[in-house]
């Protein structure tokens, strides 16, 4: 346990909601201490508070949103309004090498948990500040989500059939976006002290945390004057390159993309048409390009009576990529995800022993696990007040009747 | 641009070996260049495979003027070396004994003839940290499965949700726009690498680290892997909104996402609305109402809607604390004064095509400098200046390994 990357790293969490919490995850996962600090004085941390629930039955402790994203982490319950925990707080950090927060633009500082009064508390401290907008600029002050940032960052005007509609992409995916951009720049930031001893503060915006995910189209239009349009499963370059509609009802579909002339060559063979390969239509990835719609319409005839494992293993086979469009259940039950030990189950004291995503990554040296399950809310208050502060029970005990640690 | 980000920079001292075509590895690579690291690209003879895909000026295909070559690789220095012949895994060799982190995305089951197998170089090299990204992972039953992006989308389980609340169940799963599964290959990669240096910082010790495109991506699906794992529910793009207004609709001139999350913020978009009759009716009642009648209510607002431009409307809702966003345009994007007064945009001068403005730092760090120190490479632009003046390799090794077409 000693032996991970971030052990004897600690983090003062005060994260909500998705895109904070996705950040902290990847500390926890790389061996930080992670203290979450709630309240239950404020509207509660939203992913306690929406289904999925574990059995379809509410309670803050037995939401799947939260319990997935919080995994390895310690709660404690804090009454930010009240003078007495901020103080707590700023005793807390002076412990702490890392407080990160994703509350709107200058909420941090209003609670008195700015960064240079944390700064003049530890002068290392490491701070990420990750909002919609970021702290300065003449929209810091908007209210910022992961689904208006996909609308914002372009990629719901970039993502849609041709021919149709901007589409919505199906995720909030600005937001555990925003969470890994942050955990990067912790990483480089820890890195920075590591070799100068210098801490610091980063400003992160959401919204520009997505724009570093579009280049294609934004360079379409720096160099071009030119929107990139919307194409579908379509590539600029690639073709086929589509997910084909597979045997079976309107959820089974399989993706299949062919790179290059052998691949091509593997595809055809595979779809019993060796003579296709030699169709001047489809001869060169150009000629295949411009021929796309009548190649799909070939590689449906194809697949639209197969099942889409049959279809995906034959052409993997053959070195083609091919894939099922996987659903929650799909992931689920997946052999190899599975055999490469993905998920995490751990018994946590109110919903049991659940499937949860884990480590998407392995280390040889230092390998990572998740920990312990998300926390119960407030589990570590006491823990956490008795051995990092030093408080008595009773010093605890009066803090909580008068509602500083709630 | 920030003073600082002409200071020296602490992340001078980390030397990276990057090889591999395509965007996972170049893109983690370039996050840590961008702080100052020296990256060494190695490319395949021929060329990255980015500097075929564009977009180029006036669409003419350029190995030099490929955009996202160019928004990948600024800041490295560039060589060629095929590491597929024992001359060119020499060149490698030679590489690998001065870096720090090497970070690659070849195929797993092209590692071992290309000299990268991970074990193999966790054992020639301790102290090395190598980061592989691969679609699938280095084991387990897909590890030799080939996959690019959209395989990926659709293996992670995000395509599935895509484009969510969809009333074609004709129409595919989609992807979204991009390459997002290998940016965030190269994201994860690269920040699992810091955390790997930060440990042989401590311990001396180097390390390999596997990340699989299918399985980050697979951690990022919002609650819906939950929804099976906790409440057995499949999800589906078709189907409709958890909550509403969730809407993208027309404005005067453009598009804009219509979205009341919290109960105050529906009340103060009503209000500015003027107030309808229609919405105190039951239909919209509450916000899970509101996402059932999503169809009705996107057509009561939609007339209110198309009577505002979409910056201002933007501008007035976000005012009022209603989280709107516009449908933004590249172009939008270019023009925004947000942007702007952020110095979001890097400036870099690249021969050939000249002054072009990047997406620029992700993160605004107030200490560790960040800036765009150099063009991207022309394809082999340094093998001389570091294959002779900085390995030991002699100028007559270098044009013969050149015209037996290795570097």
């Amino acid at each position: 346990m000693a032996n991970l990357p971030l052990s004897g790293i600690r983090v003062l969490d005060f994260t909500w909601a998705w895109a904070g919490p996705f950040c902290t995850m990847q500390l926890a996962h790389l061996g930080a201490e992670v203290i979450r600090v709630e309240t239950t004085a404020r509207p509660a941390c939203v992913t306690r508070l929406i289904p999925p629930f574990a059995d379809d039955i509410p309670g803050p402790n037995r939401a799947g949103y939260f319990n997935q994203y919080n995994q390895g982490k310690r709660s404690i319950t804090l009454n930010l309004t009240r003078p007495e925990a901020i103080d707590l707080a700023c005793q807390m950090v002076r412990q702490c090498d890392i407080v990160a927060d994703n509350f709107a633009a200058g909420v941090m500082d209003k609670l008195g948990l700015g960064y240079d009064k944390l700064r003049a508390i530890k002068p290392d401290i490491i701070m990420i500040s990750m909002s919609g907008y970021g702290q300065t600029g003449p929209y810091k002050g908007f209210v910022g989500y992961g689904p208006p940032a996909s609308a914002a960052s372009g990629m719901f005007f970039t993502t849609g059939y041709e021919g149709g509609d901007p589409g919505e992409i199906g995720i909030s995916y600005p937001d555990p976006n925003a969470g890994i951009f942050g955990a990067f720049a912790l990483m480089a930031a820890l890195t920075h002290r590591a070799l100068t001893g210098e801490g610091q503060y980063i400003d992160q915006s959401q919204f520009e945390t997505a724009l570093a995910l579009m280049p294609e189209g934004m360079l379409e239009y720096e160099l071009n004057h030119r929107e990139p349009g919307r194409h579908g499963n379509h590539d600029p370059v690639m073709a086929p390159h589509e997910c084909y509609k597979a045997a079976g009802d309107d959820e089974q579909w399989v993706s299949i993309a062919v790179g290059g002339d052998d691949e091509w060559r593997a595809l055809c063979r595979v779809m019993g048409q060796p003579e296709l390969a030699a169709d001047p239509r489809f001869k060169t990835a150009a000629a295949r390009k411009q021929n796309e719609s009548a190649l799909d319409e070939i590689v449906t005839a194809w697949t639209r009576g197969r099942d889409r494992w049959e279809t995906a293993r034959a052409l993997q086979a053959a070195g083609v990529a091919a894939f099922p469009a996987m659903s929650n259940k799909d992931l689920s039950e997946d052999p190899h995800l599975n055999e490469r030990g993905y998920f995490a189950m751990l018994e946590h004291p109110e919903v049991g022993k659940r499937q949860h995503a884990g480590v998407p990554w392995k280390m040889s040296a230092t390998p990572c696990a998740v920990r312990s399950p998300a926390p119960v809310r407030g589990a570590d208050t006491e823990a956490v007040l008795k051995s990092m502060l030093g408080l008595t029970l009773d010093q605890i005990e009066h803090l909580r009747k008068s509602g500083v640690l709630v | 641009m920030d003073v600082r980000s002409q200071a020296a920079s602490p992340f001078g001292a980390i030397k990276i070996v990057e090889c591999g075509e395509g965007i996972p590895a170049a893109f983690g690579a370039k996050m840590i260049a961008d702080l100052g690291a020296e990256v060494i690209k190695v490319e395949p003879p021929g060329g990255d495979l980015t500097r075929r895909r564009g977009p180029f000026p006036g669409d003419t295909v350029d190995p030099e003027k490929s955009g996202i070559f160019i928004y990948l690789n600024a800041n490295k220095r560039g060589v060629v070396a095929d590491l597929k012949r024992p001359e060119g895994r020499e060149l490698l060799g030679r590489l690998l004994a001065g870096a720090d982190i090497l970070i690659h995305n070849v195929a797993p089951g092209e590692r071992a003839a290309q000299g990268l197998d991970s074990a193999a170089l966790r054992a020639a090299y301790p102290k090395l940290i190598v980061a592989a990204i691969s679609p699938f992972g280095e084991t387990g039953p897909y590890a030799n499965w080939r996959g690019y992006e959209l395989t990926v989308a659709n293996a992670s389980g995000w395509a599935t949700l895509s484009p969510g609340a969809s009333p074609y169940p004709d129409l595919p799963p989609l992807k979204c726009f991009g390459s997002q599964c290998e940016f965030q290959g190269g994201i994860h990669a690269a920040m699992v690498a810091l955390a790997a240096y930060m440990h042989r910082l401590k311990s001396g010790q180097g390390q390999s680290i596997d990340v699989s495109e299918q399985e980050v991506v697979a951690a990022m699906l919002e609650m819906n892997f939950m929804h099976w794992s906790y409440a057995h529910r499949e999800t589906s793009r078709l189907g409709s909104r958890l909550l509403g207004p969730w809407f993208i609709s027309d404005t005067a001139d453009g598009k804009i996402f219509a979205l009341a999350v919290e109960e105050d913020q529906w009340k103060r978009l009503v209000e500015l609305m003027g107030n309808p009759e229609w919405a105190n009716d039951e239909l919209f009642k509450d916000r899970i109402a509101r996402g059932q009648n999503q169809d009705a209510l996107k057509a009561l607002m939609g007339e209110w809607l198309s009577q505002w431009k979409t910056q201002e409307l933007y501008r007035e809702a976000q005012g009022r604390r209603v989280p709107f966003a516009p449908v933004n345009t590249m172009r939008d994007l270019y023009e925004s004064d947000h942007l702007a007064q952020r110095e979001f945009f890097a400036a870099l001068e690249q021969p050939g095509i000249g002054a072009m403005r990047l997406p620029g730092m992700p993160s605004k760090y107030g200490a560790t400098p960040w800036a765009l120190r150099r063009p991207a490479p022309r394809l082999a632009e340094h093998a001389e200046e570091i294959f002779c003046g900085e390995l030991g390799v002699t100028r007559e090794r270098l044009n013969e390994l050149r015209k037996t077409g290795v570097a």
